[in-house]
């Protein structure tokens, strides 16, 4: 179990001669992912959803808030003491070209990390071939192929498998997906989705996806929880079926309205929102952060900012002053 | 601008295109034909290793060597046959009468000249004799997909965000008033809503200017919001070619099929949704003879094995699978039985 | 080939992981074989580098100590029994080029070794670890890239005689790693931003690991390419050293054979000495030539996806 609470996050940016310029990446962000749980993280590029995963997984530091480990918390821990419990989040990149080394076989990446972990939980060095080939097995590869060849050798989606094993050598609780499936050819995404759906039954580990395309966020399971980030906020939150089939934050709305109809198969959604401009990253952040986007905005919006509601358990939450369920998303041609 | 020029059609005729490898000579588009119609959108839809790229690339006679145009025809209302092109005619052709917005917009932009010195480049290797009105046309297209003009042209690829360059991109293909515009990935790697922006922006600029598109993506979602025409492109070879709509409605080809249901969506039942078993052919593991797509296939007959499914067509849309062609052949008899 | 190889030619991978680690090095091995065997002007250079390998090993054993001198044939032309001619004293020409090719390439293979291994690790340090490291390195780096390489050599040779080449390879190789170690620290930093040295890390593999094993086999051609230049680098350093006079004559060398062509013989004016002139210049040349064939190899024997196509 990984919670948040209030994660912040600020970049400097250098470059004008009045100095740094302070760019918020993550503007005190809660979050929960429970054990064996799929928790989905959607938005624009720039909207820090990376940036949160990246620092779920370790590999950044946050500024302010906290994030709990199994009870434990990291901020109160240094470097070296978080560690350990940040190797329990393993991140999958999102180009699986580039996550595996091309001058190594598939066997040297997966027996380093599986030598460290033999190491750790005192098992002999044989045990490492023997998992190497259960976890390929694990995520549905043959072994005696992939074992032997090297990277280039393989398709993107065998690619993305042999990474995910590589991800599950060290026992990790959660798996933390950065566009895991926007790589990989269309025919095969759903079977990269649909084994990480199938990890969390099997191996109880929890999976945060993160993605711009919201379609494959339905796939990693009907429990999942959804989460749609705007420039460092959460502006909704809720059961990802629930979000999809309802919305009520105008983004949200919009976000749903861009997904291509597949004309003949679908027909659009009666009441699409299209924002007012295009993304402007550097704007003041007085009132609601959508509101110069927005086709709803009224005085109110200008002046305050609207928080997220809080509530328990399975509820959906927003962040608007005007939420309005909108009929977006493509319904089938048929009905 | 005020141009008479219709749009042109293009008529590519049994194109084949290799590539030597150490293994010899092998096709990456195979005996492609295939028919843009003045004034429309064709789509064109495949996976890595398909082929898409190098059949748009062979639309301007540009494919680079170790690839070579083996056989077949290229001809454009008013060029010909591009395909026989060379040196300065062809040079002459590529931005004057074709188009071409690059796959990755990002990367076909200079990074150290402002964009409106490259526009400015573009022009005088066209031989262009009013600068002045060159950089007044790409103002008026800019502006009309939404951007400052004036601000753009004085910036430098870094400074533009991924939707804008893309615009730019378009911007350079059209301002030299071509007619035929082919688009290589426009989509990819953009935002869900810029991706919108920017689909809805083809669209118009296509109908304002009467056009004639040619789409290859990866993406049936946005081949489905843009084009008027649907062809689905597999191991080198057309499998499927119709009016969008009704290909997406009503798939024929066991690959199109398989693919509009690996496609995630947001409605419909996810139980539903299978990805494709097997994967996508490279060059090399593409087979020799006998139907490309066999290893794959949910309808496999044993005439697979060896024959190379012809494409046959019928009511304005193309098949090339044997499976069908049995199934119809089945229900023409029993109707005239 | 005349590897024998296991028929289906693919790594058995149930095999311990020492057989696995063998098969991988014999998979290498016909690779890099396949690989030269592409181009003939790479088979060229591997002959021409073989030529000189085995006369640098086993070219003095093939004369006496002393090379015998014949008074009566001094600047002699080029001629069955000297076919390059002879020198001053009459000594056999080809014979020099033969037996001062171990000091030369001694030397040339010295310097290489001692300008990578420094650079590389003193790059990879570096380019790894950034931040108050890389400040210092870099300017540790900087100084030796300043320091102006023949001057200093100049005034070295006056307070110490070079006895050997290792020696001599030593003081080249201390003096030219500077450029080596920028490159490599470059190197490092745009690789250590790919998703697989990340991941690396996230896995908690050891730095040694991840330097060692993920970074370093990356940038195997660049290092290779770099070794070989650097031998030819040294040559012409050392021969130039020679030439120059500021080194003792002590044993036979390329450079003090021009030495004595130039100063002695008088070969830039008359013709007599020009064969002793062109020899050591031509051993030079073709020593150069080869290497340059070969580096356009590297690229591909450490690619694995180049190497198996």
């Amino acid at each position: 179990m990984i919670t948040g609470t209030g994660v912040t996050k600020t970049y400097r940016q250098r470059g004008s001669i009045l100095g740094a310029r302070q760019v918020p990446a993550l503007r005190g962000v809660d979050f929960a992912v429970p054990r064996g749980g799929a928790v989905s993280f959607i938005g624009e590029s720039g909207c820090g959803k990376t940036t949160l995963g990246r620092i779920i997984a370790g590999l950044e530091t946050y500024d302010d808030g906290d994030i709990v480990i199994d009870g434990t918390s990291m901020s109160g821990l240094g470097h070296r003491a978080r560690q350990p419990f940040f190797r329990r989040v393993q991140l999958i990149h999102q180009d699986p070209y580039s996550a595996l080394n091309p001058t190594r076989t598939i066997h040297q990446t997966l027996s380093a990390p599986l030598a460290l972990r033999a190491r750790q939980t005192g098992r002999s060095r044989s045990w490492t071939d023997e998992r190497a080939e259960e976890l390929l097995s694990l995520v549905g590869i043959d072994p005696g192929y992939v074992l032997p060849r090297y990277p280039h050798q393989l398709s993107g989606g065998m690619r993305q498998r042999v990474v995910i094993a590589r991800a599950l050598t060290m026992d990790p609780d959660v798996l933390v997906a950065d566009e895991a499936v926007s790589m990989i050819d269309v025919s095969l995404r759903l079977g990269i989705l649909s084994l990480l759906k199938d990890l969390r039954v099997r191996l109880g580990v929890g999976v945060l996806f993160i993605t711009h395309d919201i379609a494959t966020a339905r796939y990693i399971g009907d429990d999942s929880e959804l989460y749609v980030i705007y420039r460092g906020q959460v502006v909704e939150r809720g059961p990802t079926e629930t979000i999809i089939a309802e919305p009520v934050h105008p983004y949200t709305q919009s976000l749903l309205s861009a997904i291509p109809v597949l004309h003949g198969l679908e027909r659009p959604g009666e009441e699409q929102v299209v924002p007012t401009e295009a993304l402007d990253e550097g704007r003041a952040d007085e009132g609601c952060l959508f509101a110069r986007r927005c086709p709803f905005v009224t005085e109110r919006c200008e002046h305050e900012m609207p928080v997220l509601g809080r509530g328990g358990g399975e509820v959906q939450r927003h962040a608007c002053f005007h939420p309005q369920p909108r009929s977006v998303i493509p319904v089938g041609a048929g009905q | 601008m005020t141009s008479t020029t219709h749009a042109p059609g293009v008529r590519i005729r049994d194109l084949t295109v290799v590539y030597r490898t150490p293994a010899g000579e092998l096709p990456a588009v195979r005996g492609v034909d295939l028919e843009l119609v003045p004034g429309t959108i064709t789509g064109v839809v495949g996976e890595s290793g398909s082929g898409k790229s190098t059949l748009a690339l062979s639309l301007l006679n540009a494919v680079q060597p170790p690839g070579r145009i083996a056989a077949g025809a290229v001809e454009i209302d008013g060029l010909g046959d591009v395909l026989t092109l060379g040196g300065e005619d062809l040079r002459r052709t590529r931005g004057r009468q074709v188009g071409y917005v690059f796959q990755a917009a990002q990367n076909s932009l200079n990074p150290l000249k402002t964009i409106g010195k490259q526009l400015l480049d573009l022009g005088r290797s066209h031989d262009v004799a009013d600068p002045r009105a060159l950089v007044r046309d790409a103002k008026v297209l800019l502006a009309r997909m939404g951007l400052d003009g004036g601000r753009v042209l004085d910036s430098y690829q870094h400074e533009l965000s991924g939707g804008m360059r893309q615009r730019v991109g378009i911007m350079l293909a059209l301002v030299l008033n071509a007619k035929v515009v082919v688009l290589d990935e426009p989509t990819t790697a953009l935002d869900m809503i810029t991706q919108a922006t920017i689909l809805r922006i083809i669209r118009e600029v296509h109908e304002e200017r009467e056009l004639t598109t040619l789409v290859i993506t990866h993406d049936v979602g946005a081949i489905a919001e843009v084009a008027d025409g649907l062809a689905v492109m597999y191991g080198g070879r057309i499998v499927e070619h119709g009016p969008v709509r009704k290909v997406l409605a009503t798939p024929r080809h066991p690959y199109t099929q398989g693919l509009i249901r690996a496609i995630p969506r947001l409605s419909g039942d996810i139980s539903l949704a299978r990805a494709l078993p097997g994967r996508p052919p490279t060059l090399g593991t593409l087979p020799a003879q006998g139907c490309v797509f066999r290893e794959r296939c949910e309808r496999r007959l044993a005439v697979c094995d060896t024959d190379d499914p012809v494409v046959i067509t019928r009511n304005g849309r193309s098949v090339a699978c044997h499976a069908v062609e049995r199934a119809a052949a089945v229900a023409m008899r029993k109707e005239y039985a | 080939m005349t590897v024998i190889i296991n028929p289906e030619g693919v790594a058995d991978p149930k095999a311990s992981p020492a057989g696995t680690r063998a098969t991988l090095r014999r998979n290498f091995w016909r690779g890099v074989w396949r690989v030269l065997r592409r181009k003939p002007s790479r088979m060229a250079g591997v002959a021409i580098i073989a030529v000189f390998v085995l006369m640098g090993i086993v070219g003095p054993l093939l004369y006496p100590a002393n090379l015998p001198r014949d008074d009566n044939a001094l600047y002699a032309p080029p001629s069955l029994a000297h076919p390059l001619g002879t020198d001053f004293e009459g000594t056999d020409v080809l014979a020099l080029i033969v037996t001062g090719a171990r000091y030369v390439l001694l030397t040339g293979f010295a310097t290489a070794v001692i300008t990578v291994t420094v650079g590389t690790a003193i790059g990879l340090f570096a380019g790894f670890r950034r931040g108050r490291w890389d400040t210092l390195l870099m300017r540790i780096t900087d100084v030796n890239l300043a320091i102006p390489g023949l001057p200093l050599l100049l005034v070295l040779s006056t307070v110490w005689k070079f006895t050997g080449p290792l020696q001599m390879g030593l003081v080249l190789g201390l003096l030219g790693w500077g450029g080596i170690a920028r490159a490599v620290r470059s190197q490092t930093l745009s690789l250590r931003e790919r998703g697989f040295i990340e991941a690396a890390r996230g896995l908690g593999l050891p730095t040694t690991h991840i330097i060692g094993r993920e970074l370093l086999p990356g940038m195997a051609p660049y290092i290779a390419m770099n070794m070989l230049i650097a031998v030819t680098g040294a040559v012409y350093a050392q021969v130039g050293l020679f030439f120059l006079g500021v080194l003792p004559f002590e044993s036979n060398n390329w450079g003090v054979m021009l030495n004595l062509a130039v100063f002695n013989g008088g070969a830039l004016t008359t013709p007599a000495a020009l064969p002793y002139l062109l020899a050591p210049l031509m051993a030079i040349l073709l020593l150069t030539l080869g290497i340059v064939l070969i580096v356009d190899a590297m690229d591909e024997i450490f690619n694995p996806r180049l190497r198996e196509e």
